[in-house]
């Protein structure tokens, strides 16, 4: 013991190696948990009304040409049959994902391609808007135009 | 000195510098991905979520337009590239302006969720009246 006392009296304080491992351990676990609430930008693509028509004609297939409406109170109706209340919760739209999906199915087995025009009226809100336009993109819709108009 | 004796015969010890250097690499790799990766032109502007859409991806010939809005005064301000515009048809204008020079420009609409889908309206039309198809819209993963 008094040997030891006598040692680090007179040596350096030393760099010491274990509490920085802990230290680094802390850290690097604190990173690896926020990895996983990381908010990243994204981005759903689309075309000006109009232009996607002309882009798929060319092939000479008919393509699917789907409407789905959302009202001032988020109310959406596709091809004028109502499937999702506006009190839906955001993101929950199943009903529109499942129609969709089916939808995109069934154009991918004729080789048909599929044309979804969103119209909303002017007071939408336009997270209501995105949701729809999500549930599109979940259904591997990627040919889609977004119209605002007063009469729907 | 005397520690060092065990030297090569004996049995193989855990070694302490490699097992730093793993860790301090890791910590950075996990740092670097962590720093959000937000675009830094408007950080006030609240992006609606979309968990299905697709990453976004950098493209030089993409215009930005955001949308900013402002529950105070109930009313929407534009930005094209840091520029603020409340005339429509002085967006469509800058539009036209920055169009000139970029192969396939497209816009992307990084619009507030707390906006109306006329707001939104407003930018497309000066797209389309600047002869931009491709359009964008920004929202956030989570």
């Amino acid at each position: 013991m008094g040997r030891i006392k006598h040692e680090t009296k007179n040596e350096d304080v030393g760099f010491q190696i274990a509490p920085m491992i802990d230290v680094v351990f802390v850290i690097m676990l604190f990173f690896m948990v926020k990895v996983g609430a990381r908010q990243t930008e994204t981005e759903i693509k689309s075309k000006l009304p109009g232009s996607a028509e002309t882009s798929t004609s060319v092939e000479g297939l008919e393509p699917l040409e789907e409407s789905i409406m959302i009202d001032q109170d988020g109310v959406i109706s596709h091809n004028d049959e109502i499937l999702e209340a506006g009190s839906v919760k955001d993101g929950d739209l199943v009903q529109l994902k499942d129609r969709m999906k089916r939808l995109a199915e069934q154009g991918r087995a004729d080789k048909t391609p599929v044309i979804v025009t969103v119209s909303t009226q002017p007071d939408t809100k336009y997270s209501r808007v995105v949701n729809v336009l999500n549930s599109l993109q979940y259904a591997g819709i990627t040919n889609m135009t977004f119209t605002v108009s007063e009469d729907l | 000195m005397a520690g060092g004796g065990g030297g090569g015969e004996g049995e193989p010890e855990f070694q302490i510098a490699p097992m730093i250097d793993v860790l301090l690499t890791l910590l950075i790799f996990f740092m670097s991905i962590t720093t959000a990766q937000v675009e830094a032109i408007d950080k006030d502007i609240k992006l609606p979520i979309a968990p299905d859409a697709k990453e976004r991806k950098k493209d030089p010939n993409q215009m930005i337009v955001n949308v900013k809005w402002s529950s105070k005064d109930q009313a929407a301000t534009f930005m094209l590239d840091g520029a603020k515009f409340s005339d429509p048809q002085e967006l469509t204008n800058a539009m036209e302006a920055k169009k000139a020079g970029r192969p396939d420009p497209s816009i992307l609409i990084r619009g507030d969720k707390e906006l109306q889908a006329k707001e939104i309206a407003t930018v497309m039309n000066s797209a389309a009246q600047a002869g931009i198809d491709n359009i964008a819209f920004s929202t956030f993963n989570q």
